[in-house]
């Protein structure tokens, strides 16, 4: 043969590496002079045919479009979801608090699905959403209770729930004095762990004259 | 003299010899055996069904034609609900107005409108029968497996389509039934705001609720959505897998191959004509007899008490109220899925296919007991589940009033009943005893086991082990129910509760009669009183083993012909069955809420 082979001056210094790098290395051991018979021509077709170059043509081919496809449906999933929303805005003004006498008042409830409730300390607002399913549930003044008409949810004057399968708190909503002296609701902002709930935005001091 | 007259050839005879005719139709119509033939090969529609087919094979009182006749009312669907979409207009301002159009203005309108609504609902009725029908006749086993999965997609999405329908008319039950659907996605594991471990970057802007109803509350968006899923989307979908499903019984073969053969055409083909006949006779009655309900214009603000979903999702709902919405709502639907799913491949019985499960009459006791002949657990099983789900239908539809509380059928509702509701969470720890003792009532005792025992200690012993296990099992269970509802302090005392104990709190409601009848049983009798009690919880503790040991002989032999995996998905999903049971009769007598809750991950079973 009279082909010269060109070998890649950096590969050469590469196969040295070791040597130059590690002198003191212990020469590797002498291979075996007939190799193992896993190492047969038959074995090295195998993995041509295996692993070679048509099958990795093949197989990324396959590969690439396999993942654009499920990357272009999967993309349509993102769709699914709008960036923007038309939706009812979620704060509103509920009037002056001496207007309200001592109680849950429902006032707001069929235009803005809230309970504004005052006592003796002040006035706090319920999110008149039942934790369990979404439906909204009726005041009964007798009982002191919250009943949810879909799943049977019952929760108390706090908005804890006593009975039925809702499993947290009503929520609350925060509650502000706006500067021309109405409260002003907002049930974007909400809390319903005991403690931070009875506390700043969330309540508002009023003390009953 | 007139010549004689040849007979003129009918208008028929001569339109029949045109090029035109018979260009269209291949083939004359005399009766033979040819045509027979040539009819169902030559015809586009018809080609679906083989040529000829085991005349047992459709004896009306085999299929009950519930497989065409699920197709046919979908031709129905299809056809009324086209009609519909050239007045409707899916937004939330004009829904509800072209609804009331549709009903009162528009000729034949309501009649279009009422036939597809009863078909919608006969569909869901005909495919559930059709299913229980495929099932009884074993005609989901080999090589018909895959069908049957097909078929139980086909089932999903026929509730699915019922689902998105009936946000259409925007009226009240509408909005309702949708606003809980939407919020059991938000429930959803890992994907829904307020599902159990859900990831840290989920909000009620970007869950699996969002998605679903595009936006953050049922609105336009919303109906728009579910008018293109429900008129276009899943009908697409369903229509693929119906392909599929037909294909499948063709090249599968009819469960009924033996016997006698016949032409389908006219044998098959007329069954099926006068099976779709009737049925639109009968929807054509029930249309003109029986107006589609259309509640209020949907409120945001408002929900209806008590909030009612159409017949076919009432027993969900009612499960809903037993279990957090992610179990009820997400997981045990999942489950049941799964298990139908599941069904051919772990029933393994080749027994039971082409012809109705034989019955025969059994004592148990002094009771006889109709009671399946051939292979009684799996039909067993499957009609305990179905009827369960009926039966939860039925508590939904009759026992259900206003605030969803208990009255029986035909008690007068009231809006303004006084009740003392409670309900209270069983301590983890008992509540991980009584579900770990309930599941280990699984376990078999294999026979290399048994051997070795009877080698050890004789010939009685596997049995007496045996005996050990399901009453020292149920004895733990009886004990793990009641101590806690007995001795327990009740952790909301004083800030949500009056009563400083579990039994008092339970003891005083009005929605726990076991547990009230025990309290006013201490309140009379004292010490006597807790005896009393004591005989109960040995009663339910022996009853509970005795329930095991039952099963004990039917578990060995399923562990022993199924091995380890199909074993265990079986008794699995029949633990997980029965528990739903157990759980609800825990909540309606007991007044348990959760037996194990960590409410700070959502989980509460």
């Amino acid at each position: 043969m009279t082909t010269t082979t060109r070998i890649h001056p950096r590969s050469s210094t590469r196969l040295m590496e070791p040597a130059t790098t590690n002198p003191a290395a212990p020469a590797p051991a002498p291979r075996p002079a007939t190799p193992p018979e896993v190492f047969s021509e038959a074995f090295w077709r195998q993995l041509e045919e295996r692993f070679g170059r048509r099958q990795f043509l093949l197989k990324s081919g396959w590969a690439f479009f396999w993942l654009f496809l499920g990357g272009w449906l999967l993309s349509n999933l993102r769709y699914l979801f709008p960036n923007v929303l038309y939706e009812p805005g979620l704060s509103f003004k509920a009037g002056r608090p001496e207007d309200y006498a001592l109680g849950v008042s429902e006032k707001f409830k069929k235009e803005q699905r809230t309970w504004i409730v005052r006592n003796e300390e002040g006035f706090f607002c319920f999110w008149a959403r039942c934790t369990h399913l979404g439906c909204t549930p009726n005041w009964f003044e007798a009982e002191g209770r919250f009943k949810c008409p879909c799943h049977g949810s019952n929760f108390n004057r706090a908005g804890d729930v006593i009975a039925g399968p809702a499993p947290k708190p009503l929520w609350r909503c925060a509650i502000q004095l706006a500067d021309d002296g109405q409260l002003i609701i907002d049930k974007a902002r909400l809390e319903n762990r005991p403690g931070s709930r009875e506390q700043g935005e969330f309540f508002f001091p009023y003390k009953s004259a | 003299m007139a010549e004689p007259q040849l007979p003129k050839p009918p208008l028929m005879t001569l339109v029949k010899k045109t090029k035109l005719w018979k260009s269209i139709f291949r083939h004359d119509f005399t009766d033979t055996p040819k045509t027979r033939i040539q009819r169902i090969f030559g015809n586009v529609f018809l080609h679906l069904h083989p040529v000829r087919v085991s005349k047992e094979a459709i004896r009306v009182s085999y299929t009950w034609g519930l497989g065409g006749l699920s197709f046919y009312l979908f031709l129905v669907l299809t056809v009324t609900g086209i009609l519909l979409m050239f007045y409707y207009r899916p937004t939330s301002l004009l829904a509800y107005q072209d609804m009331k159009d549709l009903t009162f203005a528009v000729t034949l309108g309501g009649f279009l409108r009422n036939m597809h609504r009863w078909a919608a609902h006969l569909m869901v009725v005909v495919v559930i029968l059709h299913m229980v029908r495929v099932f009884l006749t074993g005609a989901y086993k080999p090589p018909r497996e895959y069908n049957w999965v097909v078929g139980v997609i086909l089932l999903v999405m026929t509730l699915f389509l019922s689902y998105t329908g009936y946000l259409l008319p925007w009226d009240q039950l509408a909005l309702w039934a949708v606003t809980v659907g939407a919020q059991m996605a938000a429930n959803s594991p890992l994907l829904g705001n307020e599902g159990p471990f859900k990831l840290p970057f989920i909000t009620t802007a970007n869950d699996a609720r969002f998605g679903l109803i595009g936006g953050t509350v049922i609105n336009d968006a919303t109906l728009i959505r579910f008018y293109v899923l429900h008129c276009v989307a899943v009908p697409f979908i369903f229509t693929f897998f119906l392909m599929v499903h037909f294909w499948r019984v063709r090249k599968d073969g009819f469960s009924k191959q033996t016997g006698e053969k016949v032409d389908v055409w006219p044998h098959l083909v007329s069954r099926e004509f006068l099976a779709a006949l009737l049925v639109t006779l009968i929807l054509f009655v029930w249309s003109l007899v029986l107006q589609a309900p259309l509640e209020a214009q949907a409120n945001l603000n408002v929900t209806p008490n008590p909030s009612k979903a159409p017949w076919y999702f009432l027993g969900l709902q009612e499960l809903l109220v037993y279990f957090d919405p992610w179990i009820a709502g997400v997981v045990l639907p999942t489950i049941i899925v799964i298990g139908l799913m599941a069904m051919p491949y772990v029933d393994t019985n080749p027994k039971g296919v082409g012809y109705w499960a034989k019955m025969g009459w059994r004592k148990v006791g002094p009771v006889p007991i109709w009671y399946p002949v051939e292979r009684p657990f799996a039909v067993n099983v499957f009609m305990l589940g179905t009827l369960m789900w009926f039966v939860l239908i039925f508590i939904g539809t009759y026992c259900r009033g206003p605030n969803w509380e208990w009255y029986w059928p035909g008690e007068l509702w009231s809006h303004r009943r006084l009740t003392k509701m409670t309900l209270k969470n069983i301590p983890n720890l008992w509540g991980a005893l009584l579900m770990g003792a309930y599941f280990a009532l699984g376990t078999p005792l294999p026979q290399a086991i048994k051997a070795r025992l009877s080698r050890l200690a004789g010939p009685k012993a596997p049995r007496l082990a045996s005996l050990l296990m399901h009453a020292g099992l149920g004895m733990t269970m009886a004990l793990a129910i009641f101590i806690p509802i007995l001795t327990a302090p009740d952790a909301e005392y004083p800030v949500r509760s009056n009563s400083p104990t579990l039994f008092e709190a339970l003891g005083r409601s009005t929605n726990a009669p076991v547990v009230s009848a025990m309290y006013r049983l201490v309140q009379e009798a004292g010490a006597g009183g807790y005896a009393m009690i004591g005989v109960m919880i040995l009663a339910t503790g022996a009853l509970l083993g005795w329930l095991g040991v039952q099963l004990a002989k039917l578990k060995d032999r399923l562990f022993e012909q199924k091995g380890l995996i199909k074993y265990s998905l079986i008794i699995g999903l029949f633990l997980m069955m029965m528990g739903v049971i157990g759980k609800i009769l825990l909540r309606l007598l007991f007044g348990v809420k959760y037996v194990f809750s960590l409410p700070a991950f959502n989980f509460n079973i």
